[in-house]
C-alpha cells in the first residue's frame, strides 16, 4: 500500500484552491428574503436595486447586487464636517461615469457615530434616523449609498433588529406614521466602497497616474466587515477569499504593491468616544498597533482605508506620536481617494489634502505630481473667492483631470 | 438458520465498511462491498494517516490487516472504482444499480450498510481569521499527518523542521457561525497524539495545544493527555487563537490565556488547524440517492424510533456506520460497524421466514 | 452579596455601593430589551473575543467576563462592570468573531443605554467634555462639523488644526460639493423640514428624556429651540 509520498506538495496543490463557498450551505437564512416576506405581508416596502447593477459575492457564497447608477449620497458627517476631500472624491467619480444622482438636503447622520460613542439613545430612536432616512431616498426614486462604514455597520446591524423584533417595527410605524412617510427598507445595503469595487476596472481603463511604484497597507474597517459579517465582499481571487476583497481589489487593479501586515484585522481604535473624550487610547492604539507596525514590516507609501473613523484615527493621531519618537509619517487616504487620484484628479480642488495631517507631499512627489504648482492653482481659486470673483468652487472648476493620456 | 441468499450491500471501502463487510461474512452471508476509490483503506488511506491513537499502531499496517481479512474472505466480493447510482425496492428486496469500470451491474441486494464516512472541515471557511490559503505554514491534521509518516515535519515555507509549532483546536466545529455546531470528538485526542509524535521527531521543538475543552474521554485522558504534559513537555493553553497574521518569516498567532486572563500574542513556526468532522460528499450523496433522512448538518440521521438504535436510519433495511452518521472515532465506527452487521444479518434471515 | 457571584467585589472602592434590589432591576433592564436575546446565547469562556478586543490591550477590560458575568446572571460582577468597565469598550465588534454567535459589544451598548437612562454618575463622567457633541447631533443631525475643529478641543492634533481654523471660512468655500460648500456650522446643509422631521423623533421615542439625565442645563436649551422650530412650522 506505501507509495512515494511528497506531502509537501500536495500540500501545496491543495492550497492553491481559493475558498468558494457554497451558498446552499449557508449556516443562516438569507435575511433579504425575510424582508421580501414582510414586504409580502404588507408590513414594509423593499426598494428595489435600480438596473444596472453588478453582482457580487459575500462571505457565504450568496450574491449581493451593486449598482452602478441613480443614486441617493447618504453623506458622512465625519467626511464632510472634517475630511470634505472624501465626499468630494466619490461624487467627482460619479460625475467621471456620468453617474445619475442625488446630493440630498433632506438627510440627516446616521448617528451612529453618537449612539456608540454615548448611548444617548435607544433602539427605536436609531431604527427611525435611518428609516427615515431611507424613505427620503425612496421618495426620490434614487437608491442610497452609504458614505460612512459606521453608518454601513450600523444600518446593517439595524436592519436585522427591524426584521426579527415585530415590537420594534410596530413603534417605528407609529412615529413613520406621525411623519407621514413609509416604512422602507432597501434590498441591499450598499457602502461606497463596493461602488468603488465594482468600478474598479472601469477605474483603472481611466487611470493616468502610474502607480506601480507605490506600496500601500489596507486598513479594513471594523465596521464593514465585522458587523454582520456575512454582507461584505468577499472574492475567491483576493486573499484567496478569506479576508474581505474591498479596497484591496481596488488597490491591485491600480497596480499597487498591496503589503501585508500582521495587525491587518485589528482596529484602528477610533472608539467613537474615545477619539473625542479618551483620546490617549486613540493615538495610543492607532500607532502603536496598527502605522508602527506598518512601517517597521512594510514601510508603505500610504495607508488605505474606506471609513470616515479610520482616516480621521490613522491621520490625526501620528502627530502627537512624532513627539515621543515614535515611527510614524504614513499618509493616510481613502479609497476613493486614490482611485480619484489615479484618474488625474486636483489634489485640492478634489482630494483636498491640505485636510489631511500627516504628511502627503513625499507620497505625491513619488507619483510624479507636482503638488506646489496645483497648490498654487487653489490658492488662486481661494484668492479669486477672497476677491468675491466667485462665491466658491464649482465643480466646473473640479472636474477635468489635471492630467490626460 | 435460513437466508433468502441475498447479499449485504456494504456502500464504503473506509474502516467502517471494511468491518461490516468482515462481520457480515463471517456469519456466513454473502457480501457486496462497493468503493468510490481505486483501492480499500477510505480516510486514513486516503489522507496518509500516519498513527492510530490506539497504542501508535502505524495506521497503514493496521489497516492492511482489515483490508486483508476481507479481500481474502470469498463471500465478500469487491467493487472498487465504483459507485451506487440508482436504487429501488424495500426491505429484504433492494435493487441496486451499480457503476463500474467494466460497466453498469444491476443487483439485488437484501439490506444495505451505508459506511461513507466523513471528510475534514475546509478551513476556509473558518470564522476565524486563520488564512490557511495564504500561508504555507498553516496545515491542518491531515496534512500533519501525510508529514508525520513521511517522517518529514517540516515548514512548508522552507522545508526546514519547525522549533515551535501551534495546534489549535475546533477549527470548524462548535461554531453557530459556520453551522457545525457539534463537536468532532476525535481532534483533541489526534492533537495529543500529533504532539506526541511531533516531540518523538523533534525532541527540540515546543508544542503548544490552544483548546476551549481538553475532550479526552476514557483512556486518552492517561494514554494522551497525561504523557503528552508529562513526558513530552506539550503547552496547553486555555483560550482559542483567533488570528494568524506574518511577522517577518514567521507567524504571529494571537489569543487569550484565560486562565492568566491577559490577552497573548506568540510567534510560531508551523501552525496546525484541528480540523473537524463534516458529513462526506459521498455521505450526503447516498443519503439523497438512498431516500434515508438527513439531520441539519447533513448526516445520516440515526437512532430510530426509540432514538436508541446507534445504526437504524430512516428506512427500513438500511443501517448507517460510523462517521456517517455523526463524528466518531475508529471504537464508534467498528462497534457501529458490529451492529449494523449484526442487523443486516438479522433482516435477510426474516426476509427468509416470512418467505416460507 | 448575591450568592451567584464567585469573585470578590470591587464595590465601595471608586463608587458607594447599592442595594441588592437595585442591581438585580438594573440587570433585568438589560436583560428584558428585545435585543438581548440576540447578544447572548452560552459563552465557551473561550477568549476569541478577547483575543480581538483592542480595549482589552490597553485596559483591564474583557468582553468574556462581560459576557460570562450576564450568562451567570451575576449582579454583583454586573454591577462593577456597569459603573467600572463599560465605557472603556470602543466598540468595534470585533467581538462578533464568537462562536456562539455572542455579541458582548452589542451588551456593552446596552448597559450604556441603562446606565445614561438612570443618570449613573460614572455615566454622566464618561460623557463629560461630550456636552458639544450632543448639541450638535440632536440640533444639526451631524455629529461634528467644520467650527468644532478648534485647537483647544483637538490640541493634540497638532499646528493643523491651528491653520485650518484661520483658514476654515475660505476652506470651506473651495468644496464643489453643493451640500457642503461654505457650511460651517454642520457637517452638509440640511432642510429645515428634515430637522423638524428629527426633533420630532427625538421627541416621540423618550430620546430627550435621555439627554436630561446626561445634562440637564443641555436639556432645556435643545428642548427650547426644538420646540420653537416645531411650533413655527405648525
Amino acid at each position: 500500500m506505501s507509495e512515494k509520498l511528497i506531502p509537501l506538495a500536495e500540500l501545496r496543490e491543495r492550497k492553491a484552491q481559493p475558498v468558494r463557498p457554497n451558498p446552499e450551505e449557508a449556516p443562516r437564512p438569507d435575511l433579504r428574503e425575510e424582508l421580501f416576506e414582510l414586504e409580502a405581508r404588507g408590513e414594509l416596502i423593499v426598494q428595489r436595486v435600480p438596473e444596472p447593477y453588478v453582482e457580487v459575492t459575500t462571505k457565504f457564497g450568496r450574491t449581493k447586487k451593486v449598482p452602478i447608477d441613480h443614486l441617493w449620497h447618504h453623506k458622512s458627517c465625519g467626511q464632510c464636517g472634517h475630511i470634505p476631500g472624501y465626499t468630494t472624491s466619490i461624487l467627482w467619480l460619479n460625475r467621471q461615469f456620468g453617474i445619475d444622482y442625488v446630493d440630498p438636503t433632506d438627510q440627516t447622520s446616521c448617528t451612529g457615530w453618537n449612539y456608540y460613542a454615548s448611548a444617548t439613545s435607544n433602539a427605536v430612536a436609531q431604527l427611525l434616523v435611518m428609516c427615515r432616512n431611507f424613505a427620503a431616498a425612496y421618495e426620490t426614486g434614487y437608491y442610497p449609498l452609504i458614505h460612512c462604514g459606521t453608518s454601513y455597520g450600523h444600518y446593517k446591524e439595524l436592519r436585522e433588529q427591524l426584521v426579527h423584533h415585530k415590537e420594534l417595527r410596530d413603534q417605528v410605524r407609529r412615529v413613520l406614521d406621525k411623519l407621514g412617510k413609509p416604512l422602507v427598507v432597501p434590498e441591499e445595503i450598499v457602502h461606497y466602497s463596493e461602488w468603488v469595487h465594482v468600478m474598479r476596472h472601469r477605474i483603472a481603463e481611466r487611470q493616468v497616474v502610474d502607480m506601480r511604484n507605490i506600496t500601500a497597507c489596507v486598513h479594513p474597517a471594523c465596521h464593514y466587515y465585522k458587523i454582520v459579517a456575512e454582507d461584505a465582499i468577499y472574492d475567491p481571487d483576493i486573499y484567496g477569499g478569506q479576508r474581505t476583497a474591498t479596497v484591496t481589489a481596488l488597490l491591485q487593479a491600480l497596480g499597487i504593491n498591496v503589503a501585508d501586515y500582521s495587525t491587518w484585522f485589528d482596529c484602528c481604535g477610533f472608539g467613537f468616544r474615545h477619539i473625542l473624550v479618551q483620546r490617549d487610547f486613540t493615538r495610543s492604539f492607532a500607532v502603536l498597533r496598527k502605522i508602527e507596525v506598518m512601517k517597521d514590516e512594510a514601510n508603505p507609501d500610504m495607508t488605505v482605508t474606506h471609513d470616515t473613523g479610520c482616516v480621521t484615527t490613522l491621520d490625526k493621531s501620528q502627530f502627537a506620536a512624532k513627539a515621543h519618537q515614535r515611527r510614524v509619517g504614513v499618509p493616510v487616504l481613502a479609497d476613493s481617494q486614490v482611485a480619484a487620484l489615479a484618474m488625474g484628479a486636483h489634489p485640492f480642488r478634489v482630494l483636498q489634502l491640505h485636510w489631511h495631517s500627516t504628511d502627503w507631499r513625499p507620497l505625491l512627489e513619488k507619483l510624479g505630481i507636482d503638488w506646489q504648482r496645483h497648490w498654487a492653482e487653489f490658492e488662486e481659486d481661494l484668492a479669486a473667492i477672497e476677491r468675491g470673483e466667485k462665491p466658491g468652487l464649482t465643480w466646473e472648476d473640479a472636474e477635468q483631470p489635471i492630467l490626460t493620456r | 438458520m435460513r437466508e433468502n441468499g441475498l447479499p449485504v450491500l456494504v456502500i464504503g471501502g473506509g474502516p467502517g465498511g471494511l468491518e461490516a463487510a468482515r462481520t457480515v461474512a463471517a456469519l456466513g452471508t454473502p457480501v457486496v462491498l462497493v468503493e468510490r476509490r481505486h483501492r480499500l483503506g477510505g480516510t486514513p488511506d486516503a489522507e496518509h494517516y500516519a498513527k492510530l491513537t490506539h497504542h501508535f499502531r502505524d495506521a497503514e499496517e493496521a489497516l492492511g490487516e482489515l483490508i486483508a481479512a476481507v479481500t481474502s474472505q470469498p463471500l465478500v466480493e469487491v467493487l472498487t472504482r465504483s459507485e451506487v447510482t440508482a436504487c429501488e425496492g424495500e426491505v429484504g428486496n433492494f435493487r441496486v444499480a451499480i457503476r463500474t469500470p467494466e460497466g453498469t451491474q444491476e443487483r439485488t441486494v437484501g439490506a444495505i450498510i451505508v459506511a461513507t464516512g466523513f471528510q475534514h472541515f475546509d478551513p476556509g471557511r473558518e470564522t476565524q481569521l486563520y488564512n490557511y490559503y495564504s500561508f504555507p505554514d498553516v496545515v491542518t491534521l491531515s496534512d500533519m499527518e501525510a508529514m508525520l509518516k513521511a517522517h518529514q515535519v517540516v515548514r512548508p515555507s522552507n522545508g526546514q523542521p519547525p522549533e515551535r509549532v501551534a495546534f489549535i483546536q475546533c477549527v470548524g466545529s462548535r461554531d453557530r457561525q459556520i453551522g457545525n455546531e457539534f463537536c468532532s470528538k476525535v481532534c483533541c485526542g489526534i492533537a495529543s497524539k500529533q504532539a506526541i509524535e511531533i516531540k518523538q521527531q523533534l525532541p527540540n521543538a515546543r508544542v503548544f495545544i490552544f483548546y476551549i475543552d481538553m475532550r479526552m474521554y476514557g483512556y486518552w485522558e492517561n494514554e494522551l493527555y497525561w504523557p503528552a504534559q508529562e513526558q513530552y513537555k506539550v503547552n496547553y493553553v486555555k483560550g482559542i487563537v483567533s488570528e494568524i497574521l506574518p511577522k517577518g518569516d514567521r507567524l504571529l498567532i494571537r489569543g487569550e490565556d484565560t486562565t492568566m486572563g491577559r490577552p497573548m500574542e506568540i510567534t510560531v513556526d508551523l501552525v496546525v488547524l484541528s480540523v473537524g468532522m463534516e458529513p462526506s460528499s459521498g455521505t450526503r450523496q447516498m443519503a439523497r440517492l438512498l431516500g434515508i433522512a438527513q439531520n441539519k448538518y447533513g448526516y445520516i440521521e440515526a437512532g430510530g424510533p426509540s432514538g436508541l438504535d446507534p445504526v437504524a436510519t430512516s428506512r427500513p433495511g438500511i443501517f448507517v456506520v460510523g462517521a456517517a452518521a455523526r463524528p466518531a472515532d475508529l471504537d464508534d465506527t467498528f462497534a457501529t460497524a458490529g451492529l449494523a452487521a449484526a442487523r443486516a444479518v438479522a433482516v435477510l434471515r426474516q426476509a427468509a421466514v416470512a418467505a416460507d | 452579596m448575591s450568592v451567584a457571584t464567585w469573585s470578590p467585589t470591587k464595590a465601595g472602592q471608586r463608587y458607594a455601593d447599592v442595594a441588592e434590589e437595585t442591581k438585580r432591576q438594573l440587570f433585568e433592564e438589560v436583560k428584558s430589551d428585545p435585543r438581548y436575546p440576540d447578544f447572548l446565547y452560552g459563552c465557551y469562556e473561550c477568549g476569541i473575543c478577547v483575543s480581538a478586543c483592542p480595549s482589552a490591550r490597553f485596559y483591564d477590560f474583557s468582553p468574556r467576563v462581560i459576557a460570562q458575568a450576564l450568562a451567570r446572571e451575576d449582579i454583583d460582577r454586573f454591577y462593577e462592570i456597569l459603573m467600572e468597565d463599560i465605557w472603556n469598550c470602543a466598540q468595534c465588534f470585533s467581538c462578533v468573531r464568537c462562536p456562539r454567535g455572542n455579541n458582548p459589544g452589542g451588551l456593552v451598548t446596552l448597559m450604556r443605554e441603562v446606565a445614561v437612562r438612570h443618570g449613573l454618575e460614572q455615566a454622566q463622567q464618561a460623557l463629560q467634555g461630550y456636552s458639544r457633541v450632543i448639541y450638535k447631533i440632536m440640533l444639526k443631525g451631524n455629529q461634528v462639523s467644520p467650527d468644532m475643529l478648534q485647537p483647544d478641543f483637538f490640541p493634540d492634533w497638532g499646528p493643523w488644526v491651528r491653520e485650518f481654523s484661520r483658514n476654515m471660512s475660505a476652506w470651506r468655500k473651495a468644496i464643489p460639493v453643493d451640500t457642503l460648500r461654505n457650511v460651517t456650522d454642520a457637517a452638509w446643509r440640511t432642510d429645515e423640514k428634515t430637522l423638524r422631521e428629527l426633533y420630532t423623533i427625538w421627541f416621540e421615542t423618550g430620546n430627550m428624556e435621555v439627554i436630561r439625565e446626561v445634562d440637564e442645563g443641555l436639556y432645556e436649551l435643545l428642548v427650547e429651540i426644538m420646540e420653537e422650530e416645531l411650533e413655527a412650522a405648525s
